[in-house]
């Protein structure tokens, strides 16, 4: 019998203020609280609850992931959601993995700091549905051989990222690969994962509407051990609306399976009951983000970099309270200049307008915590 | 071949405002596949090769048609009214260019009963700043849009105000954007030093929001007291300006340079960090792609129409000056900032080019 192994990613980051260079050294607060509070609080009605709710009543093994910064924000502003959360994973036996609890870049340039991050999100994790949870999803499905090496140190046993053009086009993401330092490495089916979470509405689309007959089809038809649906929790809800018919797909979806021999899996017991195919070495970073899945999406154009290098800088004097939630990958994915239907994704995203205004905000921002912690150096 | 009489104003190198630009650029492209007759005020006895046929109508015109004057409004209804006698009846198409040339385009269209396109550079709105426009310029306006087969806006900014302000019917109007000569502006290349000037570079009038860059030359300037704020050009509001500036004690921060040439105005941008138009109602705004062209970053008023087309400017509300003095702090302090936007403002800005404009204005031509 195939798996499915449905992975679903949820993180809000801490979004930071509308900060003018006229604000620095008079203002203090750096963080965009009122717009974090509405956007969690719509996000949690429009998805988290919904979808929490349906995999909960239907008990289907997932793996589900929330970042450590989302956590933080729906015990502040929704913490029904936590809740849920609970209960799904009591009926269920669904899987929580982990993460860099800031949702940073912190595992391609300060391995300690990524370590402690991922120990942070583990521990927290723990306490909260008291089990070790032993599947780690770095930020943004970041990944590379070097990874791998770091993570060593973590009682980590599967990874998850993405399945690239480059990658698939040696190995079958629908099989369990081994890292160098023995991982499970799991591959994400982006193209089967997209078709939900990209084209399920777009009209546009020649397979549209989209059945859970037909996609149960596709699926069983795609030869291997399991298909990796990886994909961002908001999808259900929230990116596509429950008018478009995205929760009655997803109730056939979980119903039917069986009909086509397909059965839902966490990434932990796809990895106890499948065996793995050979060795897979990734040396460069790779990523799920934009058309180039790399590090482009942060790191792609000079305004990225230059934020990136002052943040860096300033590790060692930012109070660790805020300097932890400037890391954020996604204060550099708003910068993003991208291309054209990348940048339709990442517009879709930017609370602040435009990749020039998100840039302006942080280096003010940068630059007062410079002047006030720094000693402006 | 089709003939278009073209009813003009202006045409450098005598009177270049974007008008005069704008006609020369666009009919010296479609005067090599149309047979193209420009009328014009006679504005000199020498004889100038153009592109096309250039037919000088027996007035003089002293005056732009940017003045808001009542001498200025009768020497438009006189020159319309030479026009309609001059204008030769074999035309297939009578193309009108704003209000100064509608009165003659309209009675020509009833008397050979011919099509009539009309390109609206600006409205009276525009022109205006929104305060007070004169009625009977409005009137003049409407009256050509109605009479106009067709109607070409320069910028869905000025779609919208032709269609909810005139009333007309938003399927007549084409959006056609201006281009940009490009050869003359962007074989720069620009350097990203701090040269510590923000220019501002237009006529000097409530409508370009001259004052909303003082304005915000005096919020920078608590900063950035060393940063040179620089007006280049002329126009009604000029003494006011400058009284204003002195009024804030920005003698020394503010320097107006008065006229500046095509020429001399490439050296302007190319010595300016960043360049400002926080116009109140710009249709259009050529400099802003004059600017961009040769790599230096502009700051904008959304109420500017070519921003509809630019991802890779700044742009603030024209009246939010603590908006438009932080980005040019920002510009002033971030070098990658300057690079970043300079570098792809003027790969956008690339975009622009009279050649398209001619073809967009030619499926106009032909779909009458």
């Amino acid at each position: 019998m195939k798996l499915i192994v449905m992975f679903l990613e949820a993180h809000q980051p801490r979004r930071l203020s509308n900060f003018r260079y006229q604000d620095i050294g008079i203002r203090e607060n750096y963080f965009w609280d009122e717009k974090n509070k509405e956007i969690i609080k719509r996000i949690s009605q429009n998805s988290y609850i919904p979808t929490l709710s349906l995999l909960k009543d239907y008990s289907v093994p997932i793996t589900l992931s929330f970042s450590g910064i989302l956590l933080e924000q729906l015990w502040k502003y929704e913490p029904t959601v936590p809740d849920l959360l609970k209960e799904y994973f009591k009926a269920s036996g669904g899987e929580m993995a982990i993460e860099s609890y800031y949702h940073s870049l912190s595992s391609i340039w300060n391995p300690e700091r990524f370590l402690n991050e991922v120990r942070k999100d583990m521990d927290i994790k723990k306490e909260i549905y008291d089990k070790d949870f032993r599947t780690l999803r770095n930020t943004e499905m970041i990944y590379s051989d070097k990874i791998d090496e770091i993570v060593n140190q973590l009682n980590v046993k599967n990874i998850l990222t993405e399945g690239t053009d480059s990658i698939i086009s040696k190995y079958n993401p629908n099989f369990i690969y081994k890292t160098p330092f023995g991982h499970n490495i799991f591959l994400r089916n982006y193209r089967l994962s997209d078709d939900i979470s990209f084209r399920f509405s777009n009209r546009e689309w020649n397979e549209y509407p989209l059945f859970s007959e037909k996609y149960l089809n596709w699926l069983s038809n795609s030869p291997g051990d399991l298909i990796n649906l990886f994909m961002d929790f908001e999808t259900f809800g929230e990116h596509q609306r429950k008018e478009t018919g995205i929760f009655e797909f997803l109730e056939a979806f979980i119903e039917r399976a069986k009909d086509y021999n397909l059965k839902f899996a966490t990434v932990n017991e796809a990895a106890e009951s499948i065996t793995p195919r050979g060795q897979i070495s990734i040396k460069e970073y790779i990523s799920w983000a934009d058309i180039p899945r790399d590090m482009s999406a942060w790191l792609g154009n000079e305004l990225q970099k230059d934020l990136f290098e002052i943040l860096k800088s300033l590790e060692k004097c930012i109070p660790e309270e805020i300097y932890n939630y400037l890391l954020t990958s996604d204060h550099l994915y708003y910068v993003s200049l991208g291309t054209t239907p990348d940048i339709t994704v990442h517009s879709y995203f930017n609370p602040y307008g435009s990749a020039y205004d998100a840039y302006i905000n942080f280096r003010n921002i940068l630059e007062d915590l410079r002047l006030r912690y720094c000693n402006g150096n | 071949m089709k003939s278009v009489g073209v009813l003009g104003w202006e045409l450098p190198p005598f009177f270049a405002g974007g008008l005069g630009i704008h006609t020369l650029n666009l009919f010296s492209i479609l005067g090599k596949i149309l047979d193209i007759t420009l009328y014009i005020p006679k504005f000199t006895d020498k004889d100038i090769h153009y592109n096309f046929k250039v037919k000088m109508v027996n007035y003089d015109p002293v005056g732009s048609p940017y003045e808001r004057n009542k001498e200025f409004y009768q020497k438009v209804m006189d020159y319309n009214e030479i026009l309609i006698n001059e204008f030769d009846k074999d035309h297939d198409i009578i193309h009108m260019h704003d209000w100064i040339t509608v009165p003659a385009g309209i009675k020509l269209k009833e008397k050979y009963r011919k099509k009539l396109v009309f390109t609206v550079h600006s409205t009276e709105y525009d022109r205006s700043g929104w305060f007070y426009p004169q009625e009977r310029i409005l009137k003049i306006e409407k009256e050509g849009m109605m009479a106009a087969d067709r109607i070409i806006a320069v910028s869905h900014y000025t779609k919208k105000i032709i269609s909810e302000k005139f009333s007309i019917n938003p399927a007549k109007v084409t959006v056609i954007h201006n281009g940009v000569k490009s050869s003359l502006f962007s074989s720069f290349n620009k350097n990203y030093d701090l040269k510590n000037k923000v220019l501002y570079f237009g006529r000097v009038t409530p409508q370009k929001g001259s004052k909303f860059f003082i304005e915000a030359a005096y919020k920078v300037n608590k900063y950035i007291p060393s940063a040179e704020f620089i007006v280049a050009g002329e126009g009604d509001q000029l003494n006011e300006i400058k009284n204003f500036s002195k009024s804030l004690g920005l003698e020394n921060t503010v320097n107006f340079y008065g006229f500046v040439s095509e020429s001399e105005s490439v050296r302007l941008y190319l010595d300016s960090d960043v360049f400002i138009l926080p116009a109140v109602s710009e249709p259009f705004g050529m400099t802003v792609i004059e600017s961009l062209s040769v790599g230096t970053p502009a700051i904008i008023s959304k109420t500017t129409g070519v921003g509809e087309a630019l991802n890779n400017v700044l742009k603030a509300d024209f009246w939010d000056t603590d908006k438009i003095a932080n980005y040019i702090i920002a510009v002033l302090k971030y070098r990658k900032l300057r690079e970043t936007l300079g570098n792809f403002g003027k790969l956008e800005a690339s975009r622009f080019s009279w050649e398209n404009t001619a073809l967009k204005t030619l499926e106009v031509y032909n779909s009458l």
